[in-house]
């Protein structure tokens, strides 16, 4: 029988190692699935670290996934910590790329790249931004639970898109595809590294994120505010913190981050709209922030580890031949193995015999 | 000398640890079959922890129990009930939208898939009747008044089959009249040859109630006494370990203009019930106005009120003449309204943060502590020493999360950051509750100061006694409403008692 008894503080030592132990045992558990599936366990780890870190090449594509999950998940430490929880940001990201694909594709087309590129990304954010003040501002006045009100509005913006697509943004010479027409080079944010890489210069917006997030958390009022708020609402109403006004503006931040990676990868990396914009880096970014105990900085690196395993999950794809699955339960282990570590981390184990009497 | 055969209970040398404290230092304890055995030590003295242990929610790091002769190993509440061990906790373990059936049944493995309520209530009846109270085993917990509640805690561990009853402060949440009844019946129970282990803080009911007395201090066993055998001040000594002070010295009131008004106050509490019914009440500067009453009379509510954190639906509150009916809390502190709430976490701290950024949660948006959007965190640390400094509160670690300081010290911080701010009137509630006598001394000596600065103060306390020693008058507050204002010198418990419990009307 296991007896839980809670820690008073947790030393640091098990902060830095409990972690590290729950991504070997993850991968272990990952590796029994694979013997199962008859392959070699640590053939598909090598593809995975070759496909994610083997070339300049293929780092570059790796982050090139990891922009939109650090942009996210940015906005994301900062909502989770006002307990504001935003799994929305698919919808955002959707919304952002919708909003700015709009200028990209029915914009004047005389305007300067760099006029309309800034225009681009200023509607993107709003869109997500937007996206992200409907339930907040439910959650404010009628107290709708925004774990629901963000997941349906994910839905919406999904058929949204649909219906643009299959609708008035299909591009006439599509051949029936749900496609828009492609971007111009004047709406195509620019790439930063020689082709074929299409790393492009959302990598900055991402990093500086992060870092203006880091600043408001830890040193501004209004991130003081939003960690009170977020530990304890009745002491922020009580020091007279407009509860409303600060997680609207906070969803609102991280609603505009999402709108941000979803038209950048857009307009950057498939410089075309259509059904697939890689919108689910939206749930990603979400374990990213988890993971990353809400804290911006180490979300950076952590949205590159998860946008390698990706990155690397392709190549185990095509290489390997192994179904892109086995990506998923590696993930889905070493996500498992992490949460399970936070028990140890939180809570004194040990193991007691059960009594005979 | 008591023979083995008629001890129900041994604890030998139960040692608990917890990091950085023994909460149970080789503590022994042994109860008798049919007696009332008394619990004896301030807060943090270890008497719940042994308790605790008893009813298998800690297991000890050393020693051993003994129940009627044999060892037993008791690793959750379950094998504690199993031994006949029950616990009834100072906050029930009820669910307050089931039923008394549906309560006393839950987690009771001997129940088949199908429920016979009937036979059920038939036999909480039967219980009910042996010790002379009546329950509605129909009824839902939240319709139960308090000493309700408690009884089917009571009814809950009996329907269990426990001979060993231990009760955590179940005064505390009681008037005096219904800390009487409570008390006859456990003397029945003893009668029937339960055991009782009786947990409190409070020396006049432990004397009345108890055959004998365990006082433990600091995580030791001071000694077990026969309470025919000891006084009340003996006892004192021997809990605290220094003579108390029974009286604080307080000066001749000075009482000065109208500072608090409130007016017909309407309210609702959480569950939309009314909680304040056409309440008033006013405080004078330089005085201390008691509100003594039995929890969940809407003490809760009329505090929130004040501070603006409940919204009114009739009356009107005014402070130094000004309308704040339902004011936002921001403009109230700036009325000079402060607040000391019950809850130190759940209100006036953010136990997540560190001492220094809960310091200055009425300060930061002041010029001195902000550059632009950014907060100086610099002048912050400097403010929260000078706090920290004056009230002499012991913080290891300045950017350590609050909640790891003792409940003393956070409360000291509190008070230090709301006294601060030079409050016109100061609210209180449960100011010293969980508190040692130390850090108790203290908060009652500083709002003495405050009502000598002319602020002032409206205490809310459930302990009586706290409210005859510090308040210059006494208000009592049932079902919503002030059904009596006292003067304190002339103040007769009895009466007071009698009105917390509804019996009595204003006689002003």
């Amino acid at each position: 029988m296991l007896r839980f008894e809670k820690r008073d503080k947790t030393p640091v030592r098990l902060r830095v190692l409990v972690p590290i132990c729950s991504v070997l045992l993850g991968l272990f558990v990952g590796s029994v699935v694979m013997l199962f599936a008859r392959v070699n366990p640590l053939r598909v780890y090598g593809a995975v670290v070759k496909g994610a870190f083997g070339s300049a090449y293929t780092f570059s594509e790796t982050l090139v996934i990891a922009v939109p999950l650090i942009l996210i998940s940015a906005g994301l430490c900062l909502v989770y910590r006002m307990k504001f929880f935003n799994i929305g940001a698919k919808g955002q990201y959707i919304m952002g790329a919708i909003c700015g694909s709009y200028l990209a594709l029915f914009g004047p087309a005389t305007m300067p790249r760099p006029l309309l590129l800034t225009l681009m990304m200023v509607l993107g954010t709003i869109g997500g931004a937007l996206w992200a003040i409907i339930p907040a501002l439910l959650k404010a006045y009628w107290n709708v639970n925004e774990v629901i009100a963000t997941l349906l509005l994910n839905y919406i913006a999904s058929y949204i898109l649909w219906y643009l697509m299959y609708g008035t943004w299909r591009d006439q010479r599509s051949h029936g595809f749900p496609l828009s027409k492609s971007f111009a080079l004047n709406a195509q944010l620019p790439r930063i590294l020689p082709a074929p890489s299409r790393l492009h210069i959302g990598l900055f917006f991402g990093l500086v994120a992060a870092g203006i997030v880091w600043i408001i958390i830890r040193k501004t009022r209004f991130g003081y505010e939003g960690r009170v708020l977020g530990e304890n609402e009745r002491a922020a109403r009580y020091a007279g913190i407009n509860v409303f006004k600060t997680i609207i503006i906070a969803a609102a931040i991280s609603g505009g981050l999402a709108g941000l990676a979803g038209i950048a990868h857009t307009s950057a990396v498939l410089r075309i709209l259509q059904l697939e914009i890689n919108s689910d880096y939206g749930y990603t970014a979400i374990i990213a922030a988890w993971l990353a105990g809400l804290d911006p900085l180490v979300a950076v690196g952590v949205s590159v580890l998860l946008a390698a395993l990706e990155a690397g999950g392709y190549q185990i794809q095509i290489v390997m031949r192994v179904p892109f699955g086995i990506v998923g339960v590696i993930e889905s282990a070493i996500l498992f193995c992490l949460l399970a570590g936070e028990i140890v981390t939180h809570y004194r184990v040990s193991l007691t015999r059960r009594l005979t009497a | 000398m008591e023979g083995q055969e008629q001890l129900m209970l041994v604890m030998n040398n139960i040692t608990k640890r917890f990091p950085g404290i023994m909460a149970n230092n080789h503590v022994n304890f042994a109860l008798r079959k049919g007696e009332i055995h008394a619990l004896l030590g301030e807060n943090g003295a270890g008497k719940s922890t042994l308790m605790n242990v008893l009813d298998g929610i800690y297991y000890p790091d050393e020693g051993e129990i003994v129940i009627e002769g044999d060892r037993v190993d008791l690793r959750s509440p379950l094998d504690s009930m199993k031994h006949g061990i029950g616990m009834i906790h100072q906050h029930f373990m009820l669910v307050d939208s089931l039923s008394v059936i549906e309560n006393v049944i839950l987690g009771l493995e001997s129940q088949g898939f199908y429920i016979n309520k009937k036979s059920v209530a038939g036999r909480i009846k039967a219980i009910a009747t042996k010790y002379n109270f009546r329950v509605d085993p129909y009824a839902k917990i939240w319709q139960l008044s308090v000493g309700e509640q408690q009884r089917v805690e009571i009814i809950k561990t009996l329907f269990k089959g426990a001979r060993i009853l231990i009760l955590d402060e179940p005064t505390s949440v009681l008037t005096p009249q219904e800390s009487e009844e409570l008390f006859g019946i456990l003397r029945e129970m003893k009668s029937e040859g339960k055991s009782i282990i009786f947990i409190s803080h409070k020396l006049g009911e432990v004397m009345s109630v108890s055959d004998r007395i365990t006082v433990l201090r600091k995580g030791r066993l001071m000694g077990t006494v026969d309470t025919a055998s000891i006084t009340e001040r003996e006892l004192a000594k021997m809990m605290i370990g220094r003579d108390v002070l029974f009286r604080l010295e307080r000066g001749d009131i000075e009482q000065g203009r109208e500072v608090l008004r409130v007016e017909d106050a309407q309210a609702y509490n959480d569950r939309g019930i009314m909680a304040l019914d056409k309440l008033s009440i006013a405080v004078h500067g330089g005085e201390i106005v008691g509100v003594a009453g039995v929890a969940g009379n809407g003490q809760v509510e009329l505090a929130e009120c004040i501070t603006g954190l409940r919204h009114l639906v009739g009356g009107h509150i005014t402070v130094e003449g000004i309308d704040v009916t339902n004011a936002s809390p921001c403009t109230l502190v700036s009325a000079g309204v402060n607040y000391i709430p019950a809850d130190r976490l759940g209100v006036g701290l953010v136990p997540n943060l560190s001492t220094v950024e809960n310091a200055m949660l009425r300060k930061y948006k002041q010029k001195s502590m902000r550059r632009g959007t950014f907060i100086d965190y610099g002048a912050a640390c400097a403010y929260a020493d000078g706090l920290i400094e004056k009230f002499d509160i012991a913080v290891p670690l300045k950017n350590a999360p609050v909640k790891v300081l003792s409940g003393g010290n956070m409360q000291k911080l509190l008070l230090a950051r709301e006294i601060d701010e030079n409050p016109r009137l100061l609210i209180a509630e449960h100011p010293t509750r969980g508190l040692d006598v130390g850090a108790t001394e203290f908060v009652r000596k500083t709002l003495l100061e405050q009502r000598d600065h002319g602020v002032a103060v409206l205490l809310i306390s459930e302990d009586l006694d706290e409210i005859l020693m510090v308040a210059d008058r006494i208000a009592v507050m049932y079902e919503g409403r002030i059904v009596g204002i006292v003067d304190a010198h002339h103040a007769d418990i009895a009466q007071i008692g009698l009105m917390m419990a509804g019996a009595v009307g204003a006689k002003t």
